[in-house]
């Protein structure tokens, strides 16, 4: 195997020794100090079943990248943490998205960069946006991702239908959606903060999770994290309630709302703060009381002197809904976390049966389109709301 | 169910190659190999005994020093004359701590460290020397606000070089919870511990925590699992504790010559830690670059 790391950048070498003391490879050293991560973050492999061979701590391959290998294109978003900006490898003209991650002076690299690059270096999936490279300078972090023409919240707005989405992009998109939760469950990884802005999509029609900066392994005790700002929005209701022990249900009760959303374009529970937040869920599923969710009292939150609601019908808020449709949403939305469905068993809801069928339907259509001269490659066609509708309703 | 390779694994960790097994950095910038492994030893022991200070749980301490492990070895990685290794070492607790549920301030850290590595640190001190009741010189440990921030512009740049060595793997899986899992699945870790079971699992633990330290980067080398069977294995025969006369190591994927490999191993770890006792009971183990160059020029003179 080759270690070596092949001809780093020539310009910004420094003859001079960077210090006094002896090395054997003072040179590569400094110049890496400067510019990127030594062993390259991409290609490493795990050894699960060879331990008598090709043990690996990281791999050899040496994939050197100076910041400016890639060109930097207009602004696309500035995250809680990282500015995200669209850029072009120099080399080979492909799309990138460039995340900048400023290193704190006073804390250093910032715990949810590391997370989110040892996570996603090893999330690669379909449906997880994929993580090509690191580049490391002096301060800052640059994090290089295959680049999503937009989020799932422009994407939305872009359909120019008030937001909603039409049912078989809806059904693709949370096909896809609970795809990539299950396999980040699958590998003990809970996304913790799932929202439209976190949902990318391509021109292809795919959905890919973004994101990862608030991701965690769930071996790991969750508390004392509960300072770090998650979106209200499509927050767990026991997380609401301040429960310290929560798990991978946080993401399909988002899962829920995310699915809500796309049919009527608006937010389910746009709550303002915590207790907002709160009453605008048990507004809709009704307030759990010690009968319905026995130990609700014993969390933090939790006041007797909520206002009791009645459930409703969530089909007056979603009148888009199918039957089919409503009945996998409902096990989504449970208050209870132990009563929401997993994301593989999401995932063989009948609600997906037709998928297959009705996606082969949408690409015969878009070829006739195409052959009528029309060459519109957007998903679901681009009129939205057109086929897939009458299927259920 | 196996995981597939390049997933997340909940019992395996990234290993070390044979070649970043046999040259290290260190080594290549002229540190002789039985002095890499004193720096190895006192860098393990320098982190945990600050873990200790900092009453970080040991799940954290443990992780610190097998990601300090991670950075010296292989000729790519770090070399103990550029990185301090009380450098490294700090930098590895304070990244492990950072990600984990027990964040600690830059503050915290570099006081703890300021006092293990003063005059009147209990590391610095041979064991017979000390009375154990002199008053610590507190004036030796103080860190000025100035010291302060030039020590943590060392940490966080440290951090930088650490994280961008180890390229970012920061999990580490450790055999600790997998060993308990497998007493319960023996059959001798009862819901309701006996006297006998709780010594067995006190001393199963104890087998892992020492492994640390060992010589021979048993973390690096091996997968959690087989280092759980292997301490079990230990512990029960030095207890008396009958297990099952089958080759139940199997049952876990770990086959009789690795278990031979690892007991032999783990049972050296007291003797080796003994002999380094011993080495360095005149002088004190270099921590710093200066005391590290101090000492090579020593070796230099004393052979010639």
């Amino acid at each position: 195997m080759d270690f070596s790391r092949g001809t780093p950048c020539a310009t910004n070498i420094n003859p001079e020794p960077l210090n006094h003391r002896p090395s054997h490879n003072t040179l590569k050293r400094q110049v890496t100090d400067q510019l990127v991560a030594p062993r390259d973050v991409l290609n490493y492999e795990r050894p699960i079943k060879k331990l008598k061979s090709g043990q690996l701590l990281a791999s050899q391959g040496m994939d050197k990248r100076h910041p400016s290998s890639f060109q930097q294109l207009e602004k696309l978003g500035e995250g809680t943490y990282a500015t995200v900006f669209k850029g072009r490898n120099r080399q080979t003209g492909e799309l990138v998205a460039l995340k900048e991650i400023h290193l704190d002076s006073e804390e250093g690299t910032p715990s949810t960069a590391i997370r989110e690059i040892s996570l996603m270096k090893e999330l690669k999936h379909d449906n997880i946006v994929s993580l090509h490279d690191v580049i490391h300078t002096e301060n800052k972090l640059m994090l290089v991702f295959e680049y999503m023409d937009k989020d799932l919240k422009k994407y939305m707005d872009s359909r120019g239908s008030g937001g909603q989405l039409d049912y078989i992009t809806i059904k693709s998109f949370m096909h896809q959606l609970l795809q990539g939760i299950a396999f980040c469950h699958e590998n003990r990884v809970l996304h913790r903060d799932l929202k439209p802005q976190n949902l990318l999509i391509n021109n292809k029609g795919q959905l890919k999770l973004a994101d990862f900066g608030l991701a965690r392994a769930f071996g790991i005790p969750v508390n004392t994290f509960s300072n770090e700002v998650v979106t209200l929005w499509y927050r767990a209701p026991d997380v609401l309630l301040g429960s310290r022990t929560y798990n991978t249900s946080i993401d399909i009760w988002s899962a829920g709302c995310i699915m809500a959303e796309m049919y009527t374009g608006r937010p389910l529970f746009p709550g303002t703060t915590n207790e907002d937040q709160l009453q605008k869920i048990f507004r809709i599923m009704g307030t759990p009381s010690e009968r319905s969710w026995p130990g609700i009292s014993q969390f933090p939150e939790y006041k007797s002197s909520f206002h009791v609601y009645a459930t409703q019908d969530l089909r007056i808020f979603l009148p888009q809904i199918d039957q089919v449709g409503l009945d996998l949403i409902s096990r989504m939305l449970q208050l209870r976390p132990e009563m929401r469905v997993g994301a593989l068993e999401a995932l063989s809801h009948i609600w997906f049966r037709d998928l297959p069928q009705l996606r082969q339907q949408q690409a015969q259509q878009a070829q006739q389109i195409q052959m009528g001269g029309q060459g519109s490659m957007m998903m679901g066609g681009s009129s939205g709301g057109g086929y897939g509708v009458p299927v259920y309703q | 169910m196996a995981p597939e390779p390049g997933q997340l694994s909940s019992l395996s960790n990234p290993l070390a190659t044979v070649d970043q097994l046999s040259t290290s950095s260190s080594q290549l910038d002229g540190v002789p190999a039985d002095l890499e492994s004193s720096l190895r030893f006192a860098g393990a022991q320098l982190t945990q005994a600050a873990g200790i200070l900092l009453r970080l749980p040991q799940e954290i301490i443990a992780q610190a020093i097998v990601i300090f492990q991670r950075f010296y070895i292989g000729s790519e990685g770090g070399s103990f004359r550029i990185n301090a290794l009380k450098d490294v070492s700090a930098a590895s607790l304070y990244m492990t701590a950072k990600i984990s549920f027990l964040p600690q301030s830059t503050r915290s850290i570099l006081n703890v460290y300021a006092y293990l590595l003063s005059p009147t640190s209990p590391l610095r001190q041979s064991p017979e020397g000390s009375t154990g009741k002199e008053r610590p010189d507190a004036e030796s440990y103080y860190l000025s606000e100035g010291s302060y921030h030039s020590a943590r512009a060392t940490l966080l740049q440290t951090e930088s070089i650490l994280l961008r060595s180890i390229s970012f793997i920061t999990q580490v899986i450790l055999p600790h919870h997998i060993a308990l899992t497998y007493l319960q699945t023996l059959g001798v870790l009862p819901p309701s511990p006996t006297a006998e079971s709780s010594a067995l699992a006190t001393r199963t633990l104890a087998h892992l925590n020492t492994a640390l330290f060992s010589p021979q980067l048993l973390y690096l080398t091996h997968q959690p699992p087989a280092l759980a069977v292997s301490a079990i294995y230990l512990a029960a025969r030095e207890i008396g504790v009958k297990l099952p006369s089958t080759e139940w190591w199997e049952v876990f994927d770990v086959d009789r010559e690795t278990l031979g490999f690892l007991v032999v191993g783990l049972g050296s770890c007291g003797g080796w830690i003994q002999s380094e006792r011993e080495n360095w009971s005149a002088t004190t183990c270099p921590l710093t670059l200066d005391e590290l160059e101090r000492e090579i020029k020593r070796r230099v003179v004393e052979n010639g």
